[in-house]
């Protein structure tokens, strides 16, 4: 990708204390991609999303963002990037409009006609004060204030957590808006339901650790089936155990089940059809359950 | 107002300044009230003149006369109660600064702006300057229009000196609670350290002149840049405020590199 790295970081790690938050991180996100950064809680997401932002500064390694080092250069990042942390706390008695304007002119852009009408897509009344709204409005605000100045890059922090699924539609239209005028978007989930529909590749980070950077093309191509059958007669579980990408299966008597990505599917119709088929179901699981067959941290992950 | 972290600090602070402001006026006001009973009781000069020489010039500063309004004024207001005030404001503001804003979480976004930190805790520092100025100043006019009343009759020019070193004491030890909480932070911290430092500086400045091995350590208190030289009488003393001055300038370094280099909390 070359000169057009948006962000680009070189075995970044972070350690607070003897803790080890993140370590080693190679991350690459080019011009007009949205990246989703995926993990469970405590992973490391917000802390990387952090390093890039310059609010804390790296053990090991570097990051540099729109070709400028992150935290030496924090300020020169903040110009052309806006930010959503994961939990934005906002000045409780100021209204919406009140917050706009202040950065507003932080930011240099004294022009508040794209926040206002960011806030009537989003349906959010901004003469509230901050402490009167609900967490949905809180989150809508802080979308506001992230995309009001037009950043070339997102940093978005679990984004969608307290928006309802209308705003969310609308959340996801305006990062393809980002997206369609050359901006890229980074943002971080625990499920990978919420970025599926918009990401074009995904990190996923696990105890401090990138551990795999997949498009989603490629995910969907992975994408299990669940497949069951029935037969006349008893069947061998050994027999279909054979088929390599076969999992979680079960033979109970003449009832086959298991789940296989779409590359085992012809091996596996192979086997069944040796013997006298009664019944067959093959259905698509949801990409979630593929990424968690892949990637899953077990049964206690958040789904 | 919203236009930069400063005005932004003192627009947030816009009812605090009021309140503080007028509750000042009411305290000179009372003592003001007070004056003409205390004037005709000779005893109250008797009675500290009587105190062990330890406690009247930890209470009482030097030269303690409660006969005239000079001498009221100094001990009732500006030994205890006028720094106590100003220190509580610049304390409280100082470590609101960095500390209490990421205490509260609202730095992550502040900072997020295209704004450096040393931007950030300047402005924070500015904005507290005028603070404790618009509070030393409603201070010294409130005096000035008040004690006319009583038939005090104070001196203008004594009085607008004594409040700038008070507003420099305040400035010091405001500076002090925001470098500890720019440095570490911590918000306990940036009020803790700088409490504590308060008491410690009042009692040498109390003690020095008695106590012989604290003798050396009196010209470094803050409270001896503030009232060594006796505002009320001598007026202004051009070292006093240059040292004081010297002071918040290293402490306000001391906050920006300690600011710029640490993690700051989500």
């Amino acid at each position: 990708m070359g000169e057009e790295a948006i962000v680009r970081t070189m075995g970044l790690g972070k350690s607070f204390g003897s803790t080890v938050a993140l370590r080693d991180v190679d991350l690459t996100i080019g011009r007009g991609e949205v990246f989703g950064y995926l993990g469970p809680n405590g992973a490391g997401k917000t802390t990387t999303l952090r390093l890039l932002l310059g609010m804390l500064r790296p053990t090991t390694g570097r990051a540099s963002v729109l070709g400028v080092d992150a935290w030496r250069d924090a300020v020169a990042v903040h110009r052309r990037v806006g930010y959503l942390p994961g939990e934005p706390a906002l000045y409780g008695k100021l209204s919406g409009r009140q917050r706009v304007a202040y950065f507003g002119h932080l930011r240099g852009a004294a022009n508040d006609r794209r926040a206002l009408s960011l806030a009537d897509r989003l349906d959010l009344d901004l003469d509230r004060p901050a402490h009167e709204l609900s967490k949905g409005n809180r989150q809508k605000l802080a979308v506001v204030l992230a995309l009001m100045s037009g950043p070339e890059l997102l940093v978005l922090d679990e984004p969608t957590s307290g928006l309802d699924p209308i705003v969310q539609q609308e959340f996801y239209a305006l990062l393809r808006e980002q997206t369609d005028t050359g901006g890229s978007v980074l943002l971080s989930s625990h499920v990978l339901g919420e970025v599926q529909r918009v990401a074009d590749r995904i990190g996923v980070v696990r105890s401090g650790r990138l551990i795999a950077v997949e498009r989603m093309a490629d995910l969907r191509e992975k994408s299990l089936h669940h497949v069951g059958a029935r037969f006349a007669d008893d069947v061998n579980a050994a027999e279909f155990a054979a088929v390599p990408g076969v999992r979680d299966l079960a033979v109970t008597g003449r009832v086959m089940t298991c789940s296989a990505p779409q590359a085992a599917l012809d091996g596996l119709l192979k086997r069944i059809t040796r013997h006298p088929v009664v019944d067959l179901d093959c259905a698509e699981a949801e990409l979630e359950e593929t990424f968690l067959a892949y990637y899953g941290t077990g049964e206690h992950h958040a789904a | 107002m919203l236009h930069n972290v400063a005005t932004k600090t003192l627009f947030d602070q816009r009812r605090t300044l009021l309140a503080w402001t007028i509750s000042l006026a009411l305290l000179v006001g009372m003592y003001v009230a007070i004056w003409p009973s205390i004037r005709d009781q000779p005893a109250m000069t008797d009675f500290l003149n009587s105190m062990p020489p330890a406690i009247r010039s930890m209470f009482a500063m030097s030269g303690a006369d409660m006969s005239t309004p000079i001498g009221y004024v100094k001990i009732e207001m500006l030994s205890l109660m006028a720094p106590l005030l100003v220190l509580l404001y610049a304390v409280s503001t100082g470590a609101a600064a960095v500390a209490g804003e990421e205490d509260r979480h609202t730095l992550d976004l502040l900072l997020a702006n295209p704004v450096s930190r040393s931007r950030v805790v300047l402005d924070k520092l500015l904005a507290m300057t005028v603070g404790i100025v618009l509070l030393a100043g409603a201070t010294a006019v409130a005096l000035m229009v008040i004690s006319p009343l009583a038939d005090m009759s104070l001196p203008t020019g004594p009085i607008v000196a004594a409040m700038v070193h008070l507003a420099l004491l305040g400035l010091v030890f405001g500076t002090l609670a925001t470098a500890v909480g720019a440095a570490t932070g911590n918000l306990t911290a940036a009020r803790a350290v700088p409490a504590v430092t308060a008491v410690i500086a009042y009692v040498v400045n109390g003690l020095g002149p008695q106590i012989s091995w604290l003798a050396p350590a009196q010209k470094f208190s803050p409270f001896y840049q503030y009232t060594g030289h006796d505002p009320l009488l001598n007026g202004l003393s051009v070292p006093a405020v240059l040292i004081a001055l010297a002071t918040v300038a290293v402490l306000a370094g001391i906050a920006v590199a300690g600011f710029r280099r640490r993690d700051v909390a989500a």
